[in-house]
């Protein structure tokens, strides 16, 4: 189905977004910093990322910069997940250009609707 | 359970992050760091470790960890974090305790601390061990962005030692990680002085990170010598994303009485969230919290 790339450095939230979106036919991926998410955005080319926010070496903000920044990234849609309250990830989201985002704790469901809903064929020929 | 207390000095900072990273890992505002950015945490911010303390319990498991900060007269508590599991045992007292103790054998006369408005229980500890209210400060955020309005002023770039000269002299308050001393530890300082046609004249000093090939900038200072805070501020930041208009920009600890807030504001700054900085004077009483 679609390649998704999950940048997030808390194991356990990976494991649980990967247990419902693998058998959905998606292919996880995962980095667990900002450095190392950036890298492999770059050999993945994903169709979209899931962006914590809170990394160890630069923030979500930040790496969401470099990924807009990058041509060949600038147009994969990006979600955050975050623990940020909701009108902080609002601003981020608006100021930053992204997609969507999502507070934990999550239901499920909100995020595979999220991520059909921007992986939607429609969506590519806009 | 058994808790001892040990400097945490005896870890090493691969060890130090990942305990810090465990107690924040249901925090208010998610902040883990890395070990790369907790080596330079502790550069930056004077960060003694030989006075920072771990708790542990006696058969090694360690349950949290607080960072003291040192400078001529005056300690900051800093990064004090309990696991979640292990919390409401009185580890975080007990860190406290000796942070106090620590700083206060060490002839400090005050210390000072920030704590992010809305974490009751960090807040209900400090004033339990005599800490109070000395301000409150703003951490904002603006995504890199074309600015719309042509800058005006006559701009002169600082250099590192021009800029620190400025931040030396700048006559507010500004908290721990803004303070001349943090930014004289930072390698990455920079600065311009603003003249504008109307006499309003003022400054700016600030950090430009390079993470991997990129670059942000954090740790914003403004300062009017002359004329409206709110057009010299304006006029400063404007020149500032004019200049770097792909930068990300943190501007931690602006108090929230700044009169160049306005001018944060119309370059696409947002909040994230409040800090509340509170101050302990050297043999203050420590206080029963409220029942």
């Amino acid at each position: 189905m679609a390649k998704i790339l999950y940048i997030e450095d808390i194991e356990d939230n990976m494991t649980f977004v990967k247990r419902f979106l693998i058998p959905r036919g998606h292919e996880l991926f995962w980095a667990r910093n900002a450095e190392s998410g950036l890298e492999m955005a770059f050999q993945v080319k994903p169709d979209l990322i899931l962006l914590d926010l809170g990394l160890p070496d630069a923030d979500g903000q930040t790496l969401s910069t470099w990924l807009r920044g990058e041509p060949m990234l600038e147009t994969v849609p990006i979600v955050v997940l975050t623990a940020w309250p909701a009108e902080v990830a609002r601003h981020t989201v608006e100021a930053y250009g992204l997609d969507g985002y999502l507070c934990k704790p999550f239901k499920i469901n909100e995020l595979i609707q999220l991520i059909d809903k921007l992986l939607e064929p429609t969506r590519h020929e806009d | 359970m058994k808790i001892e207390i040990v400097p945490a000095s005896r870890f090493s900072i691969q060890e130090l992050t990942d305990l810090y990273n465990q107690t924040r890992v249901d925090y208010l505002v998610p902040m883990p760091m890395s070990a790369d950015r907790l080596m330079e945490y502790v550069r930056d911010f004077n960060v003694d470790l030989s006075r920072s303390c771990i708790a542990r319990e006696s058969d090694g498991q360690t349950l949290g960890l607080s960072m003291l900060g040192m400078r001529p007269g005056r300690g900051w508590v800093t990064r004090l974090g309990v696991l979640p599991g292990t919390r409401r045992h009185g580890v975080g007292a007990m860190l406290m305790d000796c942070m106090l103790e620590n700083a206060e054998q060490a002839g400090v006369g005050e210390i000072i601390l920030e704590v992010i408005q809305d974490n009751a229980p960090a807040y209900n500890l400090f004033l339990s061990k005599g800490f109070e209210e000395i301000g409150s400060w703003l951490v904002m955020r603006r995504a890199p962005r074309l600015v719309s309005a042509e800058p005006q002023g006559e701009i002169e770039a600082l250099t590192r030692e021009q800029a620190l000269e400025a931040l030396r002299a700048y006559p507010h308050h500004v908290t721990w990680i803004n303070a001349y001393e943090s930014m004289s530890n930072a390698p990455d300082v920079e600065g311009m002085r603003i003249q504008l046609p109307n006499g309003g004249r003022g400054w700016i000093v600030y950090r430009s990170h390079k993470y991997t090939l990129r670059y942000s900038l954090s740790h914003l200072v403004l300062h009017t010598e002359e004329g409206d805070p709110a057009e010299v501020g304006l006029q400063l930041l404007l020149n500032l994303h004019t200049q770097n208009p792909r930068h990300d920009t943190y501007a931690e600890n602006i108090h929230t009485d700044d009169p160049h807030l306005v001018a944060f504001g119309e370059l696409g700054y947002f909040k994230n969230f409040s800090r509340i900085e509170m101050r302990r004077k050297a043999g203050a009483p420590v206080n029963f919290p409220a029942v």
